[in-house]
């Protein structure tokens, strides 16, 4: 019944996030069955796969939202898996956008930005209301700092939800279908975003159904299936010459 | 001025032409006898007015800040937790007021426990106090749940600790969820406040029911609690629209146009 395990390759030195053996169940229901992966400094991951086969699951776990079952993550050097570790100082350097953007909706976009510098780096109000104008500024946001979420659009508000990660200076970011609830003609400007940012050199790990997304920003797709990865190389080979039926079959009704 | 109805109907009844204007009569003279309303508002609106609001304004407070408390240890993932809070919850909302009241003031004092000293109004303050925070916590537990999880999940992935984030995300979002489930609450603690009467209260301390049950008992005339009553309308119905108020304004948040026209920048990422 259990499936053999990848061969437990080690993690080539310096990588940004290795991932060993991960596994998670709700009970009987084992969602992932033994993940492992690596993603070097400043690669760019597209993780892919049809819904129910573990790729959000996978992400929340490289930041411990979800407590893996077994196996290991390891992020920038820290074991985030072991019992002992600061999880709350390991996920300043984890930035993560979320399908429903989660901004907090009792505060502007400003205070959006600023409320983990100030609370968390403990920087002041002054100097992180500076760091959070640039950062609006820097993704077209500058004038709706004053805007409650409810008042932006949902690019807007998933460009602020990139802006309130990127201000924390993460190393790596993780996006889970970041424009699924958009509407169509929002996509565009948070994936301009998210490929400036891939250019600019960041580490990010992306969930997405965005297959033109993919081929032109991923160094690397990584296909979900059933818990498993089922592929795993060259974003443009992978995609271009899909190895695998189960892969064809998905790119085919995705595209 | 005087009394122009008490002198028609006085008229009527002189003229003694049906047992019906008598009993008109007398049931407007016993609720709505000016001499009598007149004669107690000094004392209600002096005296009474502002006890009555001095315990129900502490006991919300009290209410409120414990109610917190206790909403937060309701939500904990831990059993032994949650589980004091919820048997405090389930007494308090249980009992009867006046048994409580009962308890905290007369019963306090007689075990020797007089942290008030022997002001009746301290422990009014607490035990309504006491019951406001079984209420308010179920309140809030309510309000806190109803904020969607990815709240929790985008604080905790900036770093934020559990604590921290229901501080400063979760709380506040719930507290203006429940902004008007809570004027009944406090609506209720100004009513209450009038069970400080149980405790006795002398020239000084009087609240509102207090004084005009006094009268009453004089007068044999219910016009002064009558008096009393509107006094208390005077308090609630404000209160309720204020709370409406202050709910609407933060729901609204600053005036803000939305999404206005605006560009698609380019670059969408400048230089950083």
């Amino acid at each position: 019944m259990p499936t053999t395990p990848p061969p437990a390759r080690p993690a080539p030195p310096g990588s940004a996030i290795s991932v060993r053996d991960l596994r998670k169940s709700y009970g009987r229901n084992e969602v992932l069955r033994g993940v492992t992966f690596d993603v070097a400094p400043s690669e760019v991951l597209c993780v892919l796969g049809p819904s129910g086969s573990g790729k959000s699951t996978m992400l929340k776990c490289l930041n411990l939202l979800e407590t893996p079952t077994a196996g290991s993550v390891v992020v920038g050097g820290v074991t985030l898996t072991d019992p002992g570790v600061d999880i709350d100082a390991a996920r300043t350097r984890i930035g993560m956008v979320f399908q429903h953007f989660n901004l907090f909706g009792h505060l502007s976009a400003l205070d959006n930005v600023t409320l983990a510098l100030r609370h968390v780096k403990k920087v002041s109000k002054a100097e992180a209301e500076e760091i959070g104008h640039s950062q609006l500024k820097r993704l077209g946001l500058g004038h709706v700092a004053r805007h409650r979420p409810a008042n932006l659009s949902g690019g807007q508000q998933q460009r602020v939800a990139i802006a309130r990660s990127l201000a924390m200076r993460p190393e790596v970011m993780l996006f889970d279908e970041a424009t699924s609830a958009l509407d169509p003609e929002l996509v565009k400007e948070v994936l301009a975003v998210m490929r400036e940012l891939a250019g600019s050199g960041m580490t990010m790990v992306v969930v997405t159904h965005e297959i033109g997304f993919a081929r032109e920003a991923a160094d690397r797709v990584i296909f979900m299936d059933e818990g498993l990865i089922a592929e795993d190389g060259d974003a443009r080979e992978l995609l271009d010459h899909p190895p695998g039926t189960r892969f064809r079959e998905f790119l085919a009704q995705v595209l | 001025m005087g009394r122009p109805y008490a002198a028609s109907a006085d008229g009527t009844r002189v003229n003694g032409e049906t047992k019906i204007g008598a009993a008109v009569h007398d049931f407007f003279h016993t609720f709505f006898d000016w001499s009598e309303i007149a004669g107690a508002l000094p004392s209600l609106l002096g005296e009474g007015l502002r006890n009555t609001l001095l315990i129900a304004v502490l006991a919300i407070i009290f209410g409120l800040v414990c109610g917190m408390l206790l909403a937060v240890l309701l939500l904990s993932r831990r059993r032994l937790v949650r589980l004091p809070a919820r048997i405090y919850v389930d007494v308090f909302r249980g009992l009867p007021a006046i048994v409580t009241v009962s308890l905290i003031g007369l019963g306090l004092p007689a075990a020797g426990i007089r942290p008030f000293g022997r002001s009746p109004l301290g422990y009014a303050v607490v035990a309504v106090g006491l019951i406001s925070a079984a209420y308010c916590a179920e309140i809030f537990r309510a309000g806190i749940q109803a904020v969607p999880a990815g709240q929790m999940q985008a604080g905790r992935s900036l770093g934020m600790s559990y604590l921290k984030t229901m501080r400063l995300v979760i709380v506040p979002q719930g507290v203006r969820n429940v902004l008007p489930a809570l004027t009944g609450q406090f609506i209720v603690d100004v009513k209450e406040s009038s069970l400080v009467y149980l405790l006795g209260l002398s020239v000084g301390q009087r609240e509102l029911y207090f004084i005009a049950q006094e009268r009453q008992a004089a007068s044999y005339n219910a016009s002064a609690l009558v008096a009393a009553g509107l006094c208390y309308l005077v308090i609630t119905i404000p209160l309720t629209y204020f709370v409406n108020w202050l709910d609407r304004r933060m729901r609204e948040g600053r005036p803000a146009r939305a999404g206005a026209e605006e560009p698609l920048p380019e670059p969408a990422l400048a230089e950083g």
